[in-house]
Parts: structure tokens; sequence; C-alpha cells
């Protein structure tokens, strides 16, 4: 991290790129990210949509964007990126772009077609090395249709379609991303804003594909009050639940440890997608089994 | 009675259970044998926006759909909303309609300002909820409102349905919201029936739309281009907000970018003076600043106890 104009908060750029009045929800864990992501990107960026919540930033006539945003089908994000990098390219080898007029391709997508009907278009274009940042915001669920179970829904949260609680454990998306071996893949939050800075100005140094999954505190599909919303990614980031890494040269790499894991409860306990592992009584064996599998992602880890 | 048809809508913000109201009612009208529709309306706007819900009851099949035109019956659980045209608290209200306010403002003070020609009361907002951040149980309050003016619903199916709907919430949740529903009920029982049926929509009051003719444009023109930058800045969503974060400047540190980088909305940015200022035009009042500032400089105020928005 030697190589980084953040090193502390102030550093981040406040030049407001991302434009208020959005249809998001109050407290989006997604939106806080994206704006810190457009900060550091500046405004020569296309923005290309996979529908999600995302697609609410620009509903017409109304864009918050200080670039250019391009909607495009549930499954087809990474394509359409293509089809603009390939033309920005063309443009230039026509010499009809100037080499600082180029503009950076990032693909915003919720988790639900990150790790579900959009993953096939995503290897592919990790397969063509195409040069772009993907960022995926991810509240674990279909968000924008009202928290539908997706693939990366954690174990024993409740969903719409899942009132009982998943029984289903978390894709574990990094992993697939990385074993594409892909230029960078990391993992960020909005609430750890200098980490998440950092990682977006390292992708945007790097050529080929860039994959950014970021974890996206959802006030109405995860149940918590919206002024919780950087309490909530602390906590997830504190009990271990949402570890923070990034694949450089073919190794993981954690950039911000917690010193002492807190119990998964904390982080649990404080949403209420989870209330029924607690009311009317405790469901130890979930509870017991969401412990484990973070203790046993971080025996895994060597730190240092 | 026959074909007339009960048209509730009931009118609050994303987050403070109208549509959960909306399913409670619906569900403790089916329990007393009616037909029902209950369904809310989606827009794009999230959590804090107005929305309404809306619910049909009928002896019969019912065979309007859509939103509702000619209310029997309004319940607004959240007065600020009465304010903003786009939520359309007002639209089709006749003398014949009755409707229902959850406010800390007296009854007259709403009869001077709206000058409705039919019955309105006002519910007292429960105590526990005045100056949270989101009143939990308006809407219970207006589906127990809503059962007792229709005269319809006994205390028992209001009950079992908060029951069904509400089943996987945990106990204490559905206890506060038995308890915010009952407390309504029995407080308008005076009023109990004096919301009465409509007659259903005949086909001979059909009004044609009036059509426009599109023409047919290049593709370039016709397709959906924005050429502004950031123009979504034109739509103030300062309107969703119940509570507003209210600088103290004495007690700002002017360490500005904790506040500002913890808003999802960017509506936070530093004055002259290096104290934050809140963009009120877009601030959802989504309470995270309030939390981050380590210096406690940034108070949370309900927006409904100031006379005057800024």
């Amino acid at each position: 991290m030697k190589d980084t104009r953040f090193a502390h908060l102030k550093d981040i750029p406040s030049a407001h790129l991302l434009g208020a009045g959005t249809a998001m929800c109050a407290g989006c864990g997604g939106l806080l990210a994206v704006r810190e992501i457009h900060e550091v990107l500046g405004d020569r960026t296309v923005f290309v949509n996979a529908a999600g919540c995302m697609t609410l930033l620009s509903t017409y006539p109304f864009t918050p964007f200080s670039g250019s945003f391009l909607y495009t089908a549930m499954a087809s994000a990474p394509a359409g990126a293509q089809g603009v990098r390939d033309a920005l390219d063309v443009l230039a080898r026509k010499g009809r772009l100037a080499p600082e007029d180029d503009l950076s391709v990032v693909v915003l997508t919720g988790d639900g077609s990150a790790s579900g009907m959009g993953l096939s278009a995503t290897s592919a274009a990790i397969d063509r090395g195409l040069d772009f940042l993907y960022v995926c915001y991810d509240n674990e669920g279909y968000g924008n249709t009202g928290q539908q179970a997706s693939a990366t829904t954690p174990l024993g949260a409740r969903t719409a379609t899942t009132e009982r609680g998943s029984v289903a454990s978390k894709k574990d998306l990094f992993g697939i991303w990385a074993a594409n071996r892909p230029a960078y893949v990391a993992t960020a939050i909005g609430s750890e804003p200098v980490d998440l800075a950092r990682k977006v100005e390292k992708a945007s140094k790097i050529r080929g594909p860039k994959l950014l999954l970021v974890l996206a505190p959802c006030p109405t599909g995860w149940g918590f009050e919206s002024d919780q919303l950087v309490e909530i990614g602390r906590l997830a980031v504190k009990t271990g639940a949402w570890p923070l890494k990034e694949v450089e040269g073919g190794k993981i790499v954690h950039t911000k440890v917690p010193p002492k894991r807190a119990p998964v409860e904390e982080y649990l306990r404080a949403q209420g997608r989870f209330a029924h592992l607690f009311e009317p009584s405790r469901d130890e064996a979930t509870l017991a089994s969401i412990q484990q599998s973070v203790d046993a992602y971080w025996r895994t880890v060597t730190v240092g | 009675m026959s074909g007339a048809v009960y048209r509730v809508r009931l009118h609050g913000r994303g987050g403070q259970g109208i549509k959960t109201a909306g399913r409670v009612l619906g569900t403790a009208l089916f329990l007393e044998g009616f037909e029902v529709q209950d369904a809310p309306r989606y827009g794009a706007e999230r959590r804090g926006a107005p929305i309404f819900a809306f619910v049909r009851a009928a002896r019969g099949p019912i065979l309007e759909r859509g939103a509702i035109q000619r209310p029997d019956l309004v319940l607004v659980a959240d007065d600020t909303v009465v304010v903003v045209p786009a939520a359309g608290v007002l639209a089709g209200v006749t003398s014949r309609t009755v409707m229902v306010l959850c406010s800390e403002q007296p009854e007259d003070v709403w009869r001077a300002r709206l000058a409705p020609k039919g019955p309105l009361h006002v519910l007292p907002l429960p105590l526990e909820d005045r100056g949270a951040t989101s009143l939990r149980h308006v809407g219970m309050a207006c589906a127990g409102a809503a059962a007792r003016l229709l005269g319809v619903v006994s205390l028992a199916s209001l009950r079992k349905a908060i029951e069904t709907e509400l089943a996987g919430v945990g106990r204490a949740a559905i206890d506060s919201s038995l308890a915010a529903a009952e407390r309504s009920f029995v407080a308008l029982s005076e009023h109990a029936g004096a919301a009465a049926p409509g007659e259903p929509i005949a086909a001979s009051g059909y009004e044609r739309p009036v059509f426009v003719e599109l023409l047919c444009e290049p593709v370039l023109e016709a397709t959906a281009m924005v050429h502004g930058a950031r123009t979504s800045e034109l739509v103030k969503t300062g309107l969703w907000r119940t509570v507003r974060p209210e600088v103290h400047a004495e007690l700002c540190h002017k360490c500005h970018w904790i506040c500002a980088s913890s808003c999802p909305d960017g509506a936070i940015s530093a004055s002259e003076s290096g104290v934050a200022r809140v963009d009120y035009d877009h601030c959802k009042g989504c309470g995270v600043c309030v939390v981050a500032c380590p210096h406690h400089a940034i108070a949370a105020v309900p927006e409904r106890s100031t006379e005057v928005p800024k």
C-alpha cells in the first residue's frame, strides 16, 4: 500500500461526482460504495449497469452520474462493457480519440445477477481479458424486487423466499473470480472508505479484468434502521463475517485483519433477517454453524 | 348493499408498515367472509418515500382493478405526506370519504388546513413512536382504525389477521402491533361503521382516455438519452425525510469528511467556515451522519416538530 494517495479519510476526494436525488433507499449501503468509487475513478467513466437496484440511479430523464451510464439486461453487463471498450479502442486506433480523452469502463451489478445469470458473461469477459472494472454491490439477495434469496444469501438469513432462514451457504464469488485469474480481485465495504479507495485506485492502474465485491448492507432487505448502516458494516468486518482482501500476484492478501474477532452473533443480532435465530428460542445449531464457518475461514488465513 | 364495494386507501412512507397494514386489513375482511383485493403501490421510490396501499372488499366478486380513484376511507400514517403532491392523499376524496390522520396536531388544525367536506379523525401518535427514526406502529394503528370505521370487522378477526400476516417476525413485534391496532380500534368505537361502501363502478360512467398521437421518430430522438450530468439533483428527495439531521455549529469540529463520507447520498459538504452543511433538498433523513459524528454534533430532529420546513 505504498503507492497510494489515500492514507487518511480526508484524502478521499469529495467532489460530489455522484449527484444526490436518486431513488435509492435512505441509508443504502450500495449507494455509499458507488458514490465512493465514482469519487476515486473521476468523471471520465462509463458505468454499464446490469438490471438491479442501481438501475434506479438513472431513471429517465435523471442521472446522478458525472460520466456516462448505459443500461443493459440483467445477464449481459460484461458484454455491454466489452462493446463500449471495443468502441473506445477502435476510435483511439483511428486517431479519433486522444489518449487523455479515453474513458474507463465499469460494470455495476448486484449480487443476484453477479452470482446467477450474469456469471457466464462475467467469466467470458475475464477469459477475453477485457479491460474493465466489475463492481458487484452485494446485498445478499434480490433487493430491488423485495429481497428474495440469491446465491449469495448467507446461511440462516431470512428473505422473502426463505421465510425460515436460508439453508444454503453464501456462494464464494471472490473464490470463483480468483480461480479465473483476472488481473485484480478484491472485496471491500463502504464503511471502510480508505480501504475501498485504495483498492479502486489500485484497480484503475491495472489493465485487464478487475473485480470488486462490495458488501452492501441493506436496511430494508436486512432489517435494520437506516442510521445503523456504518455500524452494521463495521460489525461485518470486526466479526470476520466479511473479510477484506485482495489478490496480488496470485496470492490472497488480507487488507484489514480484525485483531481479535468479535463473536459473529454481534453482527447477526443487529439485523432483523436473523431475528428468528434468537427468538422465540435460540437456534444453537445454526448459530454454531455460522460461527464455525467464520472460524474455519480465518484458520486458513496466514497473516503477515 | 349488494354489489357495493369498500374502497380503502392507506398512505404513508416506505418503512412505516403501510404495505403490511393493507395486508392485515385485507386478511381481516377476508376472515369476515368478504372477497378482498389488497395491494401496495410499488414505485421506484424506497424507504422514506411516500407510498400507498389499497384494499377493496365486497360481498360478491370485485370487478375493478388497479389503484383506488374514489376512496370511501383514507388513512394517513404520516401527516408529512399530505403536502407532497405526488403522494395523492386527497385524490378522489369527496364529502362521503372518511379521513383519518395520525398526527401530533389536533383535529381542528387539520380541519382548518384541509377543509374536508367529509368526516375527519386524528389519531394521536403512539407514545413510544414519538421522535423515533421510523414510526414503527403507525401502519398497524391505521389498520385498527380502518377495521373499526368499516364496522364489519370484529376485533377477533383483526387480531387473527395480525397474527397471520406477522407470523415469523417474533412475539414481541406481534404483541406491540396488536396493541397499536387495538388502541385505535377502541379509540374510534363511537364511529363504528362510519365509512360506508360505495357503489360499484358502472360502465355507463366510463370516460374514455384521451389518446395522444405519437410520431414515428428517428431512433436517436426516440431513444431515452440524457446529455447532462447529475440531473438527478432536480429531484428533491428531501421530501422523503421524517427526521432531519441538524448540525450544531458549536459542537462541530469541522472534520466534515467523517459525516460527509458516510452519507450515502452525498448530501453533506463543508460550508465556508468548515462546519458540516446538510443539503436539505436531497437529504433523505437516513440518520447515518447522526450516528457517525464522533462529537455528537448532529442531532436527529423529527421533521413534524418543526413549523417551517427548510
